[in-house]
């Protein structure tokens, strides 16, 4: 018997992250696997009980740090449910322009990490360098590079600054004209169709069945989308496809992601058009002031502790750009939440490995786990 | 045809380090060797005999070391792993925008070909004894660098009953690095800083 | 899908174990049940009902009780469904939900470990976060925050 059970992490250039995958294998064919987790547990719900509810925003930001501003998204829809509180409609639309620009940063990542992955390098410096033009326009109206603390229970923080709308359509024509070099940089060589076509299918069924969601579930055929199915924000305003494919395997998640940067272009062009052309306020009226405070005293005991908020539990679903995340928050009318639970998107993708990994060969592992688009800190939260 | 600029092996007052400016401490003078007109096989006879003398002088540790130092600090190779979100900037630090190889920073995937450990992101309990491993694994000299508040000192997660109050608890810290994340010019500025210590290292 | 909807196709089948279905904001509804109706329940609410994604298992410690909810969706009716049932603090214990939904394999085993709650006939109740041998369930109100210096005794030991 030649079986063994080798590592692949914490420290391996396969997981983007820190966490570490034990697989079984019979010379190069992998008979079982094994994702560990947990290297990068923080504590993030537990901390949250110790947090305001605008100081939660911060953790949320570190939870997946490639996608804050939707996870922000996330925790603020749920937390102004379990509040009762609502936030003005050019806030809602300032939000979708966020999470859209979210999704275009978080895919370029994924884009440049994955591709050098197969053993393509130069996408990787293209990747990069259009992901810092999105990065250039968040930091002109939330002021970081990845951690943004933009949106605010009952609202956002700011408004735009001037000429930010002129500017985001030059970066999005600018960006139109690269995804067509990207595909042809990738699907145009051979290297990339050999190292991904028939790789790591898992079909609707397995996919359901265990939790996955996001590009994986897209690029197995089945059209789920929140922000068609369950519209959050102002997503039923908005014109937009959504992107699948039927291959279920790693050159279909590629495609799907593709077109979702497509798509998301064509989000924003109609988000930046209303936001021209409907300015307002961008934060709720009659907030407490301990809640519209952006910086709320924490240690003034004495006003903070004499209210008495109505209970609350708030729900909340967000399509993530690495698919379907939720947020649970209980409220008990105190000022921090007695409870955030969250669910992370990969933690599901990742749990079903074994359903996508075995029978293939260990030169697979990386186009295929880098196909799943691994965040660990919002696995391990 | 012009001549090429001679590549200096060590002379003083004159800058070796791409960009760093800083004055030379306490540099013996060096013979002055003009590299590109030698060829490899010269190269080491030649060496051996404008240094002899003066190693004969004043000891081997003193002339060869700030040799050892220019070589060593124009080629950090930094572990490539990723902890948390500093990691994220740490990537894009490798970009097309602040391309941090032409400071001769390289990550490479193995701890055996590694001279510097830049903890990017917060270190969990979990994680410490594989971080400790990987440290102990890096052939010396070598050097770490805490990048960002999560490896300085807990940053956000301080409190977390998972999270090392700081790498600074597990392993020599030698550059700290302020930010969460710290921007890319951050990074490079703490590398810069490390090349100084070791500009400065004498034994 | 309204909650009277809900209890029209499970109230029958579960009797006085389910308890009730309350409406919730953005939900199907919030069905209250009885512990041990748990293995009853959750394959009609997979089969008659159509929720057959599980999207999540979470814990809540309510001191003198605790809480253990799943959150399923259906791809019919676009919707989701929270359901929940109380376990008493002293036995928290309550079936698994991973041999009707598989993906509640890692949900369990991160609420076993973090809120303490027990899954009976679990296939693979270990560690996913913490270090193996962690006994502490952080995310009960018991467990308390520190400063590091103070932490490091419950943590340091693994």
């Amino acid at each position: 018997m030649s079986e063994m059970w080798i590592n692949m992490g914490p420290q391996h250039p396969m997981t983007h992250g820190l966490w570490n995958l034990r697989v079984k294998i019979d010379g190069e064919m992998i008979l079982d696997v094994d994702p560990e987790m947990g290297y990068l547990h923080r504590g993030i719900e537990k901390i949250s009980e110790d947090r305001h509810y605008n100081e939660v925003i911060t953790l949320m930001d570190r939870c997946c740090y490639v996608a804050g501003l939707a996870w922000e998204h996330l925790y603020i829809i749920a937390s102004e449910e379990a509040l009762h509180l609502e936030a003005p409609e050019r806030a809602l639309y300032l939000r979708v322009l966020c999470e859209e620009f979210q999704r275009l940063a978080s895919h370029l990542m994924w884009y440049a990490a994955f591709v050098q992955d197969i053993g393509l390098m130069s996408p990787f410096l293209y990747g990069m360098r259009d992901r810092d033009l999105i990065l250039d326009l968040l930091q002109s109206y939330t002021g970081a590079r990845m951690t943004y603390e933009y949106m605010r229970v009952g609202g956002v923080r700011s408004d735009l600054p001037p000429g930010f709308t002129d500017r985001t359509r030059k970066v999005l024509d600018w960006l139109n004209a690269r995804f067509v070099e990207y595909d042809q940089l990738c699907l145009g060589s051979d290297i990339f169709h050999k190292r991904c076509d028939g790789l790591g299918i898992l079909k609707a069924n397995d996919c359901v069945a265990h939790g996955v969601t996001g590009p994986m579930l897209r690029s197995a055929g089945v059209p789920r989308d929140l922000r068609r199915d369950r519209p959050y924000a102002v997503y039923d305003q908005l014109e937009f496809d959504i992107a699948h494919a039927d291959t279920a395997d790693v050159t279909g998640r590629y495609l799907v992601r593709m077109e979702e940067m497509r798509q998301s272009l064509r989000i924003l062009r109609q988000v930046v058009d209303w936001l021209d052309r409907h300015p307002g306020p961008v934060m709720a009226d009659q907030l407490p002031r301990w809640l519209g405070a952006p910086y709320a005293p924490v240690g003034n005991e004495g006003y903070l502790l004499k209210r008495h908020y109505p209970k609350g539990l708030g729900f909340s679903a967000v399509e993530e750009p690495h698919g379907e995340a939720q947020a649970y928050v209980v409220n008990e009318g105190g000022e921090h939440p007695y409870r955030v639970k969250f669910r992370s998107p990969v933690f599901a993708n990742i749990s079903a490995a074994r359903q996508y990994l075995i029978g293939y060969r260990v030169a697979d592992i990386p186009p295929i786990m880098g196909s799943v688009d691994v965040c660990v800190g919002e696995v391990d939260r | 045809m012009t001549t090429p600029a001679p590549l200096l092996v060590s002379k003083p007052a004159e800058p070796l380090a791409l960009g760093v400016d800083l004055p030379m401490v306490d540099q013996p003078a060096v013979p002055f060797i003009e590299i590109e007109t030698l060829r490899a096989k010269e190269f080491i006879p030649a060496a051996k005999e404008a240094l002899g003398s003066l190693i004969a002088e004043q000891g081997q540790a003193k002339v060869i070391r700030p040799v050892f130092n220019w070589a060593g600090r124009n080629s950090l190779f930094p572990l490539h792993w990723g902890l948390a979100c500093c990691a994220i900037e740490f990537a894009a630090a490798f970009g097309a925008r602040w391309d941090a190889e032409r400071f001769g920073v390289v990550p490479r995937s193995s701890p055996r070909q590694c001279d510097v450990m830049i903890v990017n992101g917060t270190v969990t309990w979990k994680v410490a004894h594989k971080l400790i491993t990987l440290y102990e694994q890096m052939p010396e000299p070598k050097w770490v660098i805490a990048m960002g508040n999560c490896a300085t000192g807990g940053g956000p997660f301080r409190t977390a009953y998972s999270v090392v109050p700081g790498v600074d608890k597990l392993v020599p810290v030698d550059v700290y690095i302020a930010g969460c994340p710290p921007r890319p010019e951050a990074m490079l500025d703490g590398i810069l800083e490390l090349e100084k210590l070791i500009r400065e290292r004498k034994e | 899908m309204q909650p009277d909807d809900v209890s029209r196709v499970l109230a029958p089948a579960l009797g006085p174990k389910l308890l009730a279905v309350e409406p919730f904001a953005g939900m199907a509804g919030r069905v209250r049940f009885e512990r041990g109706a748990a293995l009853e329940l959750f394959p009609r609410v997979r089969d008659d009902l159509g929720f057959r994604h599980l999207s999540m298992v979470g814990g809540i410690d309510w001191v003198d009780h605790r809480e253990v909810f799943y959150v399923v969706w259906s791809d019919a009716a676009h919707q989701y469904l929270l359901l929940s049932t109380d376990v008493p603090a002293d036995n928290p214990r309550v079936e698994t939900a991973s041999g009707v939904w598989p993906s509640a394999n890692w949900h369990e085993r991160e609420t076993w470990e973090l809120v303490g709650i027990e899954f009976d006939n679990h296939p693979d109740l270990r560690h996913l976060l913490t270090p193996d041998g962690y006994e502490f369930r952080p995310l009960l109100r018991s467990f308390k925050l520190h400063e590091p210096e103070e932490l490091e005794v419950k943590t340091r030991h693994v």
